[in-house]
């Protein structure tokens, strides 16, 4: 089904995709992104704070969302999508994390169709690290 | 230690200018993190989340929540965009404090940001929320 089709229903699954979260990964969205926290990159470091490690970014599990969103909604995610996360618990490097989504409404709106989806992105035990909405023009 | 502008900015403090025009290492180091044999092909283009994120760590900088002590959690994130933007392509970011509550010792801080292309038209906004734990003051 192409994205932007007003084919889609609500109840209807996004593509979600499992992603190990390596620290070469963590290590290169801090050269991306200019974030250069040792939280995320020292380990003596790291091991001073709550965590007692480190943790990836919390962008970096929200980009992995965006990914799935710009994947399922390739012609408008970019141009009129939105969302609202919360970042509910940290990714350890070597977790595998996994992206997930659903269509929970369909609206009309003065600009077309548009569709409400949860989203978010679970760790391997299954708790969130990211949870929320996004809201997608499908026309 | 110096206080950090977390702890004495007010709600309506500004932030930036900052450039966060996006160059193409840099887009290759974002594909490097976070791209899959699934990840949607941009092309020139950039994930605008990227864009985000290089804002969001000029105003982690600026608040002095690198300071040594302080605790930093992102607890929220909204994002909205409009059209797609090319890797150099030239966008600039303003931000806003919008909020900044202390609760049992903590700062809760929300500051909301306005990306401009270099016509000066909004191409998207943001919102980060944040947790300060640790403060000297």
């Amino acid at each position: 089904m192409s994205s932007g089709s007003t084919q889609r229903a609500v109840g209807d699954s996004l593509t979600g995709f499992e992603r190990e979260i390596t620290q070469n990964r963590v290590d290169a969205y801090a050269e991306a992104s200019g974030d250069h926290n040792p939280i995320h990159l020292d380990e003596s470091y790291a091991s001073t704070t709550q965590f007692g490690t480190r943790i990836a970014h919390g962008m970096l599990s929200l980009a992995l969302v965006t990914e799935m969103l710009a994947t399922e909604f390739s012609s408008t995610w970019h141009s009129g999508g939105k969302l609202k996360v919360r970042f509910s618990a940290p990714v350890f490097p070597g977790e595998t994390v996994v992206t997930y989504g659903e269509i929970t409404a369909i609206d009309e709106t003065d600009d077309g169709l548009s569709a409400t989806c949860t989203i978010g992105c679970k760790k391997p035990d299954g708790t969130d690290a990211v949870v929320g909405r996004a809201t997608v023009p499908l026309e | 230690m110096v206080t950090p502008l977390i702890s004495t900015a007010t709600v309506g403090h500004e932030f930036g200018p900052y450039d966060v025009t996006i160059p193409a290492d840099r887009a290759n180091a974002y594909a490097a993190s976070v791209g899959g044999e699934e990840s949607p092909d941009y092309g020139d283009s950039l994930a605008p989340i990227m864009v985000v994120a290089a804002a969001l760590t000029r105003l982690i900088d600026d608040l002095g929540l690198f300071s040594g002590g302080l605790q930093t959690v992102h607890a929220g994130q909204e994002v909205s965009w409009a059209r797609q933007i090319r890797i150099g392509e030239q966008v600039e970011a303003t931000a806003r404090l919008a909020a900044n509550s202390v609760r049992r010792g903590n700062h809760f801080a929300t500051v909301a940001v306005t990306y401009r292309d270099s016509t000066g038209t909004e191409v998207g906004t943001s919102s980060t929320t944040i947790i300060v734990s640790g403060e000297a003051s």
